[in-house]
């Protein structure tokens, strides 16, 4: 969306600068028909957004102040968001995705971070083998390696009980204790995206010239130091990215919860806010809440997102 | 404009046409043709294939085509179908009872009254028990038809019981059932464990059954009113906790218990008796060694019955053969022939009068260590208390499992405390009052 707004705003004005050589008359013309040609092009990009995106942000705001489970739905501006306030099923499914929010993503960050340092070093060989088996985990579609860890935690029959038992460790319930579920869902979801931000944070590592390492040893700047005060404040704007990426996808949080623990799991234990939205529009039918936990949810990851953004703003590098 | 015009033209043509072939009088039963879809789920999907062959006898040119979509996805892709207007269903859809009033009630065009295909099919509906057809029924429109009914049994290993000194006749009430397990599972190890509490995505299960069975549930009959604090819920509660705290539970869904029938580490199961054929089918090899008996009471010589699922056939209004879509219908359920083949293969248990009279229900059966357990079975059907599920139904599960879960894991609070917070939120979520 934000580079096709910047092409239409772009393009009419260099239009009009080729057209303003042109004769008057004529040229008034043409300049009108350059200036539109953009927009012909991007008639197609904006019918499917009045379509697909407008029309459904528009309805389901309108469906949010419904009273959608009677027949025909009724207007009852508060039902719904009144409903929030009090809906503790709704209170665990929005703490269930802050935890997971404070938990993951930072773990998922500092791993991917450490990773990309790693496979950034000069010392190591066959290089490209490493990047792809840490990239690969984000080709395989998140339905299979859900099924995949759903198997591996089971809590009878699962391997990762089973290397437990080996090892002399208690066994947990990784699918049906409250807690264990949402670890569960969190070393998933870390061990598919730690390896997708280690390749964006490395491509960020290689943009970081050499000579300011180069310069810093010969200063006598420890390892350590090097990483703080060279590699850190350098891979902050794409550090940010990263982490505005993760949070808004947790925020949207929908296949490991469903998949791994069978719908968010008994007593909503793994229950997130894509889940909890999921059964209240699809499996209870109730439209107009779920269009109300939908507003909520698009809501916080904004105000997340903006509060990232300021972050690195108050120092840039 | 033209061209579109022409398509038009083309495109009303054939739906008028379609109307005429809809609108024609039934056809004689051997001269239906067509192709029909049947959504079920496991033991149900084998259940219904299994009358296929003989269905095919008496209508030769109707093509059955039994799809087995699991259980769940079954009412989730039928909600989204009729949600989008009634499109992506099949000729034949089957719906559990006490979630079928959400379709009813919201979307009242999506499946069709089963009266309007047929002026004889009213007669027909009678046959079946009122209890079962109250949830089908909305207004005079009748939109499935009865299927199975989910009578509550103890599933038990005749050998690991003996081992344990344990006789299943002596259980009476839920405290002996307790004593059995400790003393069943002292006997067979740490592997083995007593039941299962069969939660999958939702733990409610255990509490539905025994709620049931002390004529306690989430609404009152007439679906009005929240009564899920009231003291039969909370009985049922406390001793789901008591064989919870006793240690006796195994931690399993639908595959995991089955997996865990079939590795002996299961000693009992308790379910709707639709469960026999998924052990027998499951785990042949055991034939001989697994038994039945009825629900142990709340206190000695109290109500043994309980209900637990039971399901019926619907016809969606986009079926594009509906004519075959009802000869189906009524062949597998309308006759007394086909729910026993259903019985026989799935343990699906009739709710058709006529089958229930079946010479093959007195029959020992020999999986089951020659026990009559149809006889068992069956013995319970008049006692079972009707109950509504209402259009509310999963919105009250779902809130009741996740306050439920915290309260078996021990959070301090009591069963009614536990309960009345239940109340509350379904209540709030419904905006049904909660009942006196």
């Amino acid at each position: 969306m934000g580079t096709a707004t910047r092409a239409g705003i772009q393009a009419p004005r260099t239009g009009g600068a080729s057209a303003s050589a042109q004769s008057d008359a004529r040229g008034g013309w043409r300049r009108r028909r350059h200036a539109l040609a953009p927009y012909w092009f991007l008639l197609p990009y904006f019918l499917v957004f009045a379509v697909f995106w407008c029309w459904p942000i528009i309805d389901s705001a309108l469906l949010s102040l419904q009273n959608t489970r009677v027949n025909p739905w009724a207007w009852n501006l508060g039902i719904n968001w009144r409903r929030l306030w009090v809906d503790r099923a709704f209170h665990a499914a929005l703490g269930n995705t802050l935890i997971i929010m404070a938990i993951q993503v930072p773990v998922m960050l500092t791993l991917a971070t450490a990773l990309a340092v790693a496979l950034n070093s000069p010392l190591l060989k066959l290089r490209p083998i490493y990047r792809f088996a840490f990239f690969a985990p984000v080709v395989v579609s998140d339905a299979a390696y859900s099924v995949v860890f759903r198997v591996l935690f089971n809590g009878q029959f699962g391997a990762v009980n089973h290397a437990f038992t080996a090892l002399g460790l208690p066994t947990i319930d990784w699918l049906q204790d409250p807690n264990a579920m949402l670890s569960t869902v969190m070393v998933a979801m870390t061990w598919r995206w730690t390896g997708y931000n280690a390749i964006i944070l490395l491509a960020g590592l290689q943009s970081i010239p050499r000579d300011l390492y180069e310069a810093a040893a010969i200063d006598g700047a420890t390892p350590a130091d090097r990483f703080f005060r060279i590699t850190l404040p350098l891979l902050k704007p794409i550090l940010v990215f990263c982490l505005v990426l993760s949070v808004i996808g947790t925020t949207q949080l929908f296949t490991e919860p469903w998949l791994i623990t069978d719908r968010g799991g008994p007593g909503g234990g793994a229950e997130t806010l894509g889940t909890y939205l999921y059964k209240q529009g699809f499996v209870s039918m109730n439209f107009g809440y779920a269009a109300a936990i939908a507003y909520t949810i698009a809501g916080m990851a904004a105000v997340l997102a903006a509060l990232n953004l300021m972050l690195t703003r108050g120092k840039q590098a | 404009m033209s061209a579109l015009g022409r398509i038009a033209g083309i495109l009303s043509g054939m739906a008028g046409a379609a109307v005429l072939t809809l609108t024609a009088p039934a056809m004689a039963q051997s001269d239906l043709k067509g192709e029909i879809t049947v959504w079920s789920w496991n033991v149900a999907a084998t259940a219904l294939k299994a009358v296929v062959p003989d269905f095919n006898k008496a209508y030769p040119n109707v093509k059955v085509t039994v799809e087995d979509l699991g259980n769940q996805p079954v009412y989730d892709r039928g909600l989204a179908g009729c949600s989008a207007g009634g499109i992506n269903m099949p000729d034949v859809y089957s719906v559990e009872n006490h979630e079928s009033s959400v379709f009813w009630a919201r979307f009242p065009d999506c499946f069709l009254d089963l009266k309007s295909l047929d002026p004889k099919e009213a007669d027909l509906l009678a046959k079946f028990p009122q209890f079962k057809l109250t949830e089908l029924t909305v207004g005079d429109k009748i939109y499935a038809m009865p299927w199975d009914s989910g009578p509550a049994v103890v599933f038990y290993r005749r050998d690991m019981f003996e081992a344990a000194g344990v006789d299943p006749a002596k259980i009476a009430t839920w405290d002996d059932f307790i004593a059995a397990g400790k003393a069943v599972q002292a006997k067979a190890g740490p592997d083995v464990k007593f039941v299962s509490n069969n939660t999958d995505s939702i733990s409610t299960t255990w509490f539905r059954i025994l709620a049931n069975q002390a004529g306690c549930a989430y609404f009152d009959e007439a679906g009005e009113n929240v009564t899920v604090n009231q003291p039969g819920c909370v009985q049922a509660l406390e001793t789901v906790k008591k064989i919870s705290d006793a240690g006796l539970f195994l931690n399993a869904g639908w595959d995991g218990s089955l997996q865990a029938i079939k590795a002996n580490r299961l000693a009992a199961s308790v379910y709707g008796a639709w469960y026999e054929g998924s052990i027998r089918g499951n785990a042949p090899e055991l034939s001989g060694k697994w038994g039945v008996f009825q629900l142990p009471a709340f206190a000695a010589g109290g109500n043994r019955a309980a209900n637990i699922g039971g399901s019926s056939l619907a016809i969606p209004s986009s079926s594009k053969n509906r004519q075959a879509a009802l000869a189906f219908i009524n062949f597998a359920l309308g006759r007394p022939d086909s729910q026993i083949t259903q019985l026989k293969a799935s343990g699906l248990v009739p709710t058709l009068p006529e089958a229930i009279h079946d010479p093959y229900i007195q029959q020992p059966q020999p999986y089951w260590g020659g026990q009559k357990i149809w006889e068992v079975v069956l013995n319970t059907l008049s006692q079972i208390k009707p109950a509504r599920g209402t259009q509310y139904f999963a919105e009250a599960d779902s809130i009741a499992d996740g306050i439920l879960v915290a309260y078996m894991k021990g959070n301090g609070k009591s069963a009614k405390e536990t309960l009345d917070e239940a109340a509350e939120q379904i209540s709030a979520a419904t905006g049904l009052p909660v009942a006196d």
